[in-house]
C-alpha cells in the first residue's frame, strides 16, 4: 500500500529525515515512534504531500510522489486515498459535526448532499456520536472532536489512514475513548499508519513500528522487537 | 475608515457636525467698513478654479492670479483706502464665507432675487448673457430644439452648480433636458467637447476666453437670458455695502471700468451701457418653515435615495472585489500578489475624490464615457474594495493554517478549501469591521458630487444656499443621514455581540 524509499529532507540546513525506507501492506497498521523533534510528523506529511522532500520516493496506493513540488492534481487523488486525522483535530469550525463529515464527499467526491449526510450520521453512529450531529466543534470535548475527525476522515472511504499524534493533545480518559476507535478499525481491516508517543497504543494496534530516531530509522520490526514486552 | 472604530462615531461625528454648522452659520459678526479700513486690507472671495476670464491662474507667471475681478477687486480696495487679498472658495459656496474672515465675493456672482434676499448685493458692475453652447458636429443648432428630446432622447445640458444659469435651466419646464450641474465652468466644457453631454449653457464672457482651447464647440445662437454680476457682501455691513457701491460709482464715471473691461476684451463701452440701464431686481419671499420643509422635503428624500442608492450598490461590489483581491494576494501566484499588492498601494494611497475624477472626466479622453452614476459607484467600489481587502487578508490569516490542511488533507482543491472552509471563518471574523466600512462609505458618498452626482450632501447645500435656510436644511438633513445610518450601527453592533459570544 505504502512504499517509501530513501526519504531524505532538510529543513534549513538541518536533516529532517536522512534515507527513510519501510513499507506498509494492505491490512496492516504500522506505528512510528521516536523522540520529539526525530521526524515523525514530517514523515507522515510527506506521505500524504503535505510537505515536500529532498530526495527518495514514496508510493502510495498506486501513486508515485516525487521530490519537490508535486503537481496539484496527483496531490489531490494520493489524500483522496489517504486520510488523515491531526493532533488538534482541525475540525471546520464553520460546520457541524455531520456537515464536516459530509463536506469531502459532497465536494470532492461528487456524491449528493442527501447522501453524504445520511453517510455522515451511520460514521458519527459508528465512533459513538450520532447524538451530537448538531453540535459545533467548539462544543464538544476534545476526545469527541477527534472521534469526529476520524469519521470525517472514513467518509471519503480511504484506502489507508494516516494518524498524527491522534491522542497527544487528549487527557487520559478521552485517550482511552479515540484509542479504542483506532483499536476498533485496525479489527476491521483498515490499512493505518500511527504516529504515536503512546506506546501501549501501538502495543494494541500495530503489526509492524518503526522507531525514527534523528530523522533516520533506528529500528524497524514487530511491536515487541522493536518496543520490548 | 478604519477598521476598529466603533459604531458609535458615527452618532458622535453627526452630532459634532451638526453642531459646528449651526455654530459656523449662526451669523458671525462681520467687519464693518472702520474695521477694513483699521486693518488696511479688503479680503474678497473668488474660485479660482477654471474661473477664466474672472480670476484663474496666470498662465505666463506661474503662482500669480489673474483676471478682469483680481484688477477689480484691486481697484475697489484702492478707492477703499486699503490692499485687496485673495481667498480661494468653491464657487457655490463662496456667500457663506461672508462674515468669517471675508469681506465680499467678487467673482461672478449674479445678481437673482434669492441673493438679494440673503446677502447684500452690490450694484451691478457687468452684463452677462447666456450662452448654450455645443459641439460643432452636434445636431444641436438653434435653443428652440431643447423643446423637443434630441437623437438621444431628452438633452444633457451641463451648468455651474448653483449659477443663473442652472437656476434658469430648471426653471424651464417646457424644455426635454436633464440639467446636470458641475463645480467648476471647464468640467462641462470639457464634457460636451468629450461627447457626455449635449450642450452646457455658460456666461457669455466665458466662452469668450475660452473658444480657443474648446475649439471644437460652437455658439448655439445669440445668449437667451441675462443679467449682472454683483458684489456680494453680508447683510450687516452696511456702510462697507455702501462704500463698495460708490466705489464702483466712481469706476464707472470716470471710465476705469470701461478701460479695465477693454484690456479684457470685454467690450467696455456696451458694458457701460447695459450698467446704465439696469433694471431694479426684486428680492425673492422668505418661505415658512412648514413652506421650506414642503418644498425641499421631496427633493432632499430623493436624494437620500440616491446616497442609499450609491452605498448600496457599492459597496457589494467592494466586498466581492475585496475578498478577490486579498484571496489573490494570500493563495494566488506571486506575480498576481505583487500586481494587487501594488493595486492596493495606489488605491490606498490616492484620494477617492482623484479616483472619482479620474474616472469621470478623464476615461471620456480614451473613449469611454461612463455615465455620472456609473462612474460613482465604480469608483466608491474601487476604492473600499482596497480597504477591504485589507481587512480580508487579516481575516483570511486570521483562520488557523490547520483548517485549510485539514481541507486539503481531504482532497480538496486549494479554491474548494478556501471556498467551504477558510473564507466563511474569514468573512465571520471580519463582520463588524466590515459593516463599520458600509457606514463610512455611507458618508463618503457625498463625495460623488465632483462628478455631478446630486446625494444628500450635495443637494443639501444647493437648497440652503438658494433658500438661504442653511441651519434648518442642515437639521433635516442630519436627521435624514441618521435614519440611515442608525439602523446600519445596530446591525454592526449585533455582529460585535455575536462575536464575543462565540469567541
Amino acid at each position: 500500500m505504502i512504499a517509501v524509499a530513501g526519504l531524505s529532507k532538510a529543513r534549513g540546513g538541518v536533516t529532517a529525515l536522512a534515507d527513510v525506507d519501510f513499507e506498509v501492506r494492505s491490512g496492516e497498521v504500522t506505528a512510528i515512534v521516536g523522540p520529539s523533534g526525530s521526524g515523525k510528523s514530517t514523515l507522515l506529511r510527506c506521505v500524504n504531500g503535505l510537505e515536500t522532500f529532498d530526495a527518495g520516493s514514496i508510493s502510495i496506493a498506486g501513486h508515485r510522489l516525487a521530490p519537490g513540488l508535486q503537481p496539484p492534481r496527483l496531490l489531490e487523488r494520493v489524500r483522496r486515498d489517504a486520510g488523515m486525522v491531526f493532533q488538534q483535530f482541525n475540525l471546520f469550525a464553520n460546520l457541524t459535526a455531520q456537515e464536516n463529515v459530509a463536506l469531502a464527499p459532497r465536494v470532492v467526491a461528487g456524491v449528493s448532499a442527501a447522501e453524504a449526510s445520511r453517510r455522515a450520521i451511520q460514521l458519527l453512529d459508528r465512533v459513538g456520536l450520532a447524538a451530537f450531529a448538531a453540535a459545533r466543534p467548539a462544543t464538544l470535548s476534545g476526545g469527541q472532536q477527534q472521534r469526529v475527525a476520524i469519521a470525517r476522515a472514513l467518509a471519503m472511504e480511504p484506502k489507508v489512514i494516516l494518524f498524527d499524534e491522534p491522542t497527544s493533545a487528549l487527557d487520559p480518559a478521552m485517550t482511552a475513548e479515540v484509542s479504542e476507535v483506532i483499536v476498533d478499525l485496525a479489527r476491521g481491516g483498515q490499512t493505518m499508519v500511527v504516529v504515536t508517543h503512546d506506546h501501549a497504543l501501538a502495543r494494541r494496534v500495530a503489526t509492524q513500528v518503526v522507531e525514527l530516531v534523528a530523522g533516520r530509522v533506528a529500528r524497524i520490526g514487530p511491536p515487541a522487537a522493536v518496543l520490548g514486552a | 475608515m478604519t477598521a476598529m472604530s466603533t459604531p458609535r462615531i458615527v452618532w458622535h461625528e453627526a452630532l459634532v457636525a451638526t453642531a459646528a454648522l449651526v455654530i459656523v452659520t449662526a451669523h458671525g459678526a462681520a467687519a464693518e467698513l472702520d474695521e477694513v479700513r483699521a486693518r488696511g486690507t479688503f479680503v474678497w472671495a473668488a474660485d479660482q478654479e477654471g474661473g477664466g476670464p474672472h480670476v484663474f491662474l496666470d498662465p505666463e507667471r506661474p503662482g500669480r492670479l489673474t483676471g478682469f475681478e483680481v484688477e477689480l477687486a484691486d481697484m475697489i480696495a484702492a478707492e477703499l483706502g486699503v490692499t485687496a487679498r485673495f481667498q480661494q472658495g468653491q464657487w457655490d459656496r463662496l456667500p457663506l464665507l461672508l462674515g468669517r474672515s471675508v469681506d465680499c465675493v467678487i467673482n461672478g456672482i449674479e445678481l437673482l432675487p434669492e441673493r438679494k434676499r440673503d446677502y447684500a448685493c452690490s450694484r451691478p458692475y457687468f452684463a452677462y448673457g447666456l450662452q448654450l453652447l455645443s459641439r460643432r458636429d452636434s445636431p444641436l443648432t438653434a435653443f428652440e430644439q431643447l423643446a423637443a428630446p434630441g437623437p438621444g432622447g431628452r438633452w444633457r445640458v451641463g451648468v455651474l452648480t448653483g449659477s443663473a444659469a442652472e437656476v434658469f435651466l430648471r426653471s424651464r419646464h417646457d424644455l426635454e433636458v436633464d440639467v446636470i450641474g458641475y463645480d467648476g465652468t471647464i468640467d462641462s466644457l470639457e464634457q460636451v467637447q468629450s461627447g457626455v453631454l449635449d450642450a452646457t449653457l455658460i456666461d457669455d464672457c466665458i466662452f469668450n476666453f475660452y473658444a480657443d482651447r474648446f475649439a471644437g464647440l460652437r455658439a448655439v445662437g445669440r445668449t437667451v437670458a441675462g443679467g449682472y454680476y454683483t458684489v456680494l457682501t453680508a447683510r450687516d455691513t452696511p456702510r462697507l455695502t455702501a462704500a463698495i457701491d460708490e466705489a464702483l460709482g466712481r469706476l464707472i464715471a470716470d471710465g476705469r471700468l470701461k478701460a479695465l473691461y477693454d484690456r479684457w476684451d470685454l467690450a467696455g463701452r456696451q458694458q457701460i451701457l447695459a450698467l446704465r440701464d439696469a433694471a431694479e431686481i426684486p428680492v425673492a419671499g422668505r418661505r415658512s418653515l412648514r413652506q421650506l420643509a414642503a418644498d425641499t422635503l421631496p427633493m432632499l428624500l430623493t436624494a437620500a435615495g440616491m446616497t442609499l442608492l450609491l452605498a448600496c450598490v457599492s459597496f457589494p461590489l467592494a466586498i466581492v472585489a475585496g475578498l478577490a483581491v486579498a484571496v489573490g494576494r494570500l493563495y494566488g501566484p506571486a506575480w498576481l500578489a505583487r500586481l494587487l499588492t501594488a493595486s492596493v498601494e495606489v488605491v490606498r494611497g490616492t484620494p477617492l475624490m482623484l479616483q472619482l475624477y479620474a474616472i469621470f472626466f478623464l476615461l471620456p479622453k480614451i473613449g469611454l464615457a461612463l455615465p455620472a452614476l456609473v462612474a460613482a459607484v465604480a469608483g466608491l467600489a474601487l476604492n473600499y474594495s482596497a480597504y477591504e481587502s485589507e481587512i480580508y487578508r487579516a481575516g483570511l490569516k486570521a483562520v488557523p493554517a490547520g483548517q485549510f490542511q485539514a481541507a486539503l488533507a481531504l482532497g480538496m482543491t486549494k479554491w474548494q478549501a478556501l471556498r467551504h472552509v477558510v473564507v466563511p471563518q474569514a468573512v465571520r471574523l471580519v463582520m463588524p469591521p466590515v459593516t463599520n466600512d458600509f457606514i463610512a462609505m455611507f458618508k463618503d458618498t457625498s463625495v460623488c458630487s465632483v462628478i455631478t452626482v446630486i446625494e444628500l450632501t450635495k443637494r443639501y447645500s444647493v437648497l440652503a444656499l438658494s433658500t438661504g435656510r442653511i441651519v434648518e436644511l442642515a437639521v433635516i438633513t442630519a436627521i435624514l443621514y441618521l435614519a440611515m445610518s442608525w439602523p446600519l450601527a445596530l446591525l454592526s453592533r449585533r455582529f460585535e455581540s455575536r462575536q464575543e459570544r462565540v469567541a
